[in-house]
């Protein structure tokens, strides 16, 4: 089958600010390749500073590349010009980290959710609106949202309205940064079913992008393990979970080990 | 340090190269100059006009005449006058002095009045004597300068107390030194007193806020945990710690000092560079408006630049290299 | 009472205001470059409700004003000639917004009522303050208007685009802000073409005004838009492939809104302020043509100012004005923040 995106020796540096203060750049991603299945789900998993959330911006073509390749329905997006990316984009959606930020204070959900239909100018008002509706409906939520404020919806509310907002141009693959680190720990494995429940029914494929590797193990189909820029180590999910002799992961799966018994030593107390 | 100091030394000049530039631009560029005026004059012989334009240079192009400008300037030379066929250089420093005399008190004053009143404020936050003082500091806001300075010139006029305009009495020079320092406090006292209205309600605000933010800081809380006494902990402790938005308006303050009287030095018939500098701007007296506009513009940014060496002596975290700005 | 209710009178107070001042010509009894050359230079008459003989009349009235036998410039009232004031009388020509043509006036009389005295030329310095107030408003608005567009424009392209066009655009508004404002603005004036007819004299002091201040309004905005464009739904709307026209006209200006309001508050009374100081000494706007600041430019002769003393009236006319402005820009800013030094110096 062919791959929905593959990313060949990607690189990705980010440039030093001013004169004379930290003049020497800094190098994000270090020639990073992988491919991710239609209908699957890659999770990239690493610390801070590991280059993910990165790579997820070059993907979406938010940053620009500094090198390489990424093959999207028989394209070069990272070569494209911005005029030929705008029939692109669509298939391409993020979904970010603090949904806080992501939605526009100021406007209502109606408008939040339609806004690609409004940028992509291909849909009149009326049937913006009664996508916006049909696109809340998928994500569980009623049309009594559609005329409130972000400031008036909790945590998960709001990442939903992001996820209805990515889906609404019909994606062929969702960027999903960090989309669950924001919130609760209930609501996290609420929010995790529903992108489960809209990967099987739309086909969607998925770049999950998290520090959490119980997370990843538990979404997605095959893991890549990042740090400093390179993958150390990529495979398919149960077998790097249970018998990876990687350290990096290692030290990632240590993390999360202790999470779990700290949260049941208090639960025993 | 040098390295910090260096870099707002080189801001500095890149300022008065830039403002040259603009008020050349501008002087030469408008239509007219000084001797249009004298063309319509008949009893000036049109070789006696053209000898005088050629002594001033003053149909070569615009760049030729900013460089020697310039050159001359870094000698010291401002230029020649037009109106008064002197070099602008005396022109201007007695004037220049005539305008600090004025503003350097009524600056003074300013500060004297605004630090303590403003700290006293700070404190009894909200309550009826901070209110009162913001309903009289309102008051002050919302009169324009020239109302006022005509409104004490009608009541020095009326009631006779107070010289009304000029710098000295006439018979100045036979004065003795007690009495020459008396008429010239006398005449001082009008003008000094709209300057130092019309700048008061703006500083005391700026006082009173940041010493009121400095004293809700939790290490103020501790200090008085210590028991240190009160006058100790605003004084020593809060004035300092609300020392930066100040040290900023202290270069403001400084900046202004040669630009921002000229409306109270127009209507009180001080002396100062501002009536002068609009005479020669109404004349068209090319190189006196030049020198005094660049004169005042390097009072402001050495204003700054002082501002920006105090900031950095008073607050360590500046030294350590944080960003500015 | 909640801050939007205070904004909201504020608003309301001070917009009535300038209507009042937009109906120089009803409220206003006579036309203001009608000159009465029997009466330079004469004091305020005073209304009164009970006459010499003790009778109390529902309608106020004066008593005429002549010169004094042998005297050139003292008055006394004529108590054998009263006045009595009418409302809603014809009078003077004179339009509305420049079209509508109409002679109401609120009040007048048969003879001449002067309520705050009248100037050098025996023109009624009530009209004068009346049609004044129109010319320096208008001044004051469209020059504040022109600085904040400039201003808007500029600090949102440097935001913007970043980079080296950013650089270079505050370079230019940090030379613009170091120049004495003052003195940049008579040297604009002065340096253009002296002798110019009433309404390319204002235009020409409008443009001047509107012309020096940009730098700081373009500096906020530039900081806005900056920390704007990183915002992560400005990112999401990238990801749709929306235009920069789009995300600034939709998501960017949007939150400029505040600080711009806050500083046409505040810059407005400042250029009034500018524009009463240039016609004050006589580079603004010309004889005939009132403006606050010229109706208080005869005060520079002694005589008049020892003398007359209704001609220091105009003084006072920006003074609710600028209250209205000073509470409105206050209310905005939310009393309770620190004003930050950036918009204080503006008053400096």
């Amino acid at each position: 089958m062919e791959p929905v995106i593959r990313v060949e020796k990607l690189v990705k540096r980010y440039a030093g600010r001013g004169l004379g203060r930290r003049s020497a750049g800094f190098t994000a991603v270090d020639s990073v390749s992988f491919s991710i299945l239609p209908g699957s789900t890659l999770a990239l998993v690493g610390e801070s500073g590991s280059g993910k959330s990165s790579i997820g911006l070059c993907l979406s073509c938010l940053e620009q590349v500094t090198s390489g390749q990424i093959w999207f329905e028989g394209r070069d997006v990272a070569a494209l010009a911005d005029k030929e990316l705008r029939a692109v984009r669509p298939k391409l959606q993020m979904v970010f980290q603090d949904p806080a930020a992501s939605l526009n204070p100021r406007w209502a959900v109606r408008e939040i959710v339609a806004e690609p239909l409004l940028v992509q100018g291909r849909v009149a008002r009326d049937d913006r609106a009664e996508r916006a509706a049909q696109g809340l409906e998928r994500v569980g939520l009623g049309a009594e949202y559609l005329e409130r404020r972000p400031a008036e919806l909790s945590g998960g509310q709001r990442q939903r309205v992001a996820i209805a907002r990515a889906l609404i141009l019909e994606p062929k693959l969702l960027i999903l940064d960090e989309v669950l680190s924001a919130l609760d720990v209930s609501i996290q494995a609420q929010i995790a079913n529903l992108l489960v429940e809209l990967q099987r029914a739309l086909g969607l494929a998925y770049l999950f992008i998290t520090h959490d590797l119980r997370i990843a193990a538990y979404l997605a189909d095959e893991v890549a393990v990042m740090d400093r820029g390179k993958i150390v180590e990529q495979g398919e999910a149960e077998k790097i979970l249970r018998s990876s002799e990687c350290a990096e992961t290692q030290r990632l799966l240590g993390a999360a080990r202790v999470e779990r018994e700290s949260v049941d030593a208090v639960r025993q107390r | 340090m040098m390295r910090f100091l260096l870099r707002r030394l080189g801001h500095a000049a890149f300022l008065l190269l830039g403002v040259s530039v603009l008020a050349f631009a501008f002087s030469t560029l408008a239509p007219g100059n000084y001797f249009d005026e004298m063309r319509l004059n008949p009893q000036i012989s049109a070789e006696r006009l053209s000898a005088l334009r050629a002594k001033y240079q003053v149909d070569r192009p615009v760049a030729v005449r900013y460089e020697r400008w310039a050159v001359a300037l870094l000698h010291g030379d401002l230029g020649f006058s037009f109106a008064y066929n002197t070099p602008v250089a005396p022109l201007l420093w007695t004037r220049a002095r005539n305008t600090l005399l004025l503003t350097g008190t009524a600056t003074l004053l300013v500060w004297m009045l605004a630090l303590p009143l403003g700290v006293w404020s700070a404190e009894r936050l909200g309550r009826p004597v901070d209110v009162a003082l913001s309903w009289a500091t309102a008051v002050l806001l919302i009169v324009p300068d020239l109302a006022l300075a005509l409104g004490l010139l009608v009541l020095a006029v009326r009631s006779g107390w107070l010289p009304t305009g000029g710098m000295v009495s006439v018979g100045f020079e036979g004065f003795s030194l007690g009495q020459k320092i008396r008429d010239l406090a006398l005449h001082m006292v009008l003008p000094v007193t709209v300057l130092v209205a019309s700048a008061l309600p703006v500083l005391l605000r700026h006082v009173r806020a940041a010493v009121a933010e400095a004293l809700e800081a939790s290490f103020l809380r501790a200090a008085e945990g210590h028991g240190i006494p009160r006058w100790r902990l605003l004084y020593r402790y809060a004035l300092p710690a609300a020392a930066h938005p100040l040290i900023a308006l202290f270069g403001f303050s400084l900046g202004a000092l040669l630009s921002g009287s000229l409306l109270v030095e127009v209507v009180m018939s001080w002396p100062g560079l501002g009536p002068f500098l609009l005479e020669a701007i109404l004349a068209r007296d090319l190189y006196v408006v030049i020198g005094g506009v660049l004169l005042s513009t390097l009072f402001l940014v050495a204003g700054n630049f002082a501002a920006d060496l105090l900031l950095y002596w008073a607050d360590p975290r500046i030294r350590a290299g944080a960003p500015e700005r | 009472m909640s801050a939007r209710s205070r904004l909201v009178i504020c608003a309301a107070v001070l917009g009535a205001l300038h209507v009042a001042v937009a109906c120089a010509g009803f409220l206003a009894p006579y036309d203001p470059t009608a000159q009465d050359r029997e009466h330079p230079y004469a004091p305020p008459m005073r209304l009164h409700f009970v006459d010499t003989r003790g009778g109390v009349h529902l309608r106020p009235f004066a008593y005429a004003q002549g010169l004094r036998a042998g005297s050139f410039d003292e008055y006394e009232e004529n108590v054998a000639r009263a006045i009595p004031v009418r409302f809603f009388v014809s009078g003077a020509p004179y339009r509305v917004l420049g079209v509508l043509a109409l002679r109401l006036h609120l009040f007048g009389g048969d003879a001449p009522v002067y309520l705050l005295g009248t100037d050098g030329y025996g023109r009624d310095l009530l009209s004068r303050m009346l049609f004044g107030g129109q010319v320096s408003l208008l001044a004051g608005l469209i020059g504040a208007g022109l600085t904040l567009s400039i201003g808007l424009c500029i600090g949102a392209a440097a935001g913007f685009w970043g980079g080296w066009k950013d650089e270079v655009l505050m370079r230019v508004a940090e030379l613009f802000l170091a120049l004495p404002w003052i003195y940049l603005l008579f040297a604009m004036r002065a340096f253009l073409p002296l002798a110019v007819p009433p309404v390319k004299a204002f235009l020409l002091v409008v443009v001047v005004i509107g012309a020096v201040g940009w730098a700081r309004p373009a500096r906020m905005v530039r900081g806005i838009v900056l920390s704007a464009k990183e915002r992560n739904f400005v990112r999401a709307a990238r990801g749709f492939g929306a235009t920069g026209g789009y995300l600034l006209r939709r998501h960017i200006l949007p939150e400029t809104g505040n600080v711009v309001l806050t500083q046409a508050a505040v810059l407005v009374p400042q250029f009034v302020l500018a524009e009463m100081t240039l016609s004050f000494l006589g580079l603004g706007v010309p004889e005939p043509v009132p403006s606050w600041g010229n109706l208080l430019a005869s005060l520079q002769h002694y005589n008049v100012l020892a003398s007359y003393w209704w001609m220091y009236l105009p003084a006072f006319a920006m003074v609710p004005f600028f209250l209205g402005y000073l509470v409105l820009a206050s209310l905005l800013q939310g009393s309770s923040r620190t004003p930050k030094i950036e918009e204080a110096s503006n008053w400096v």
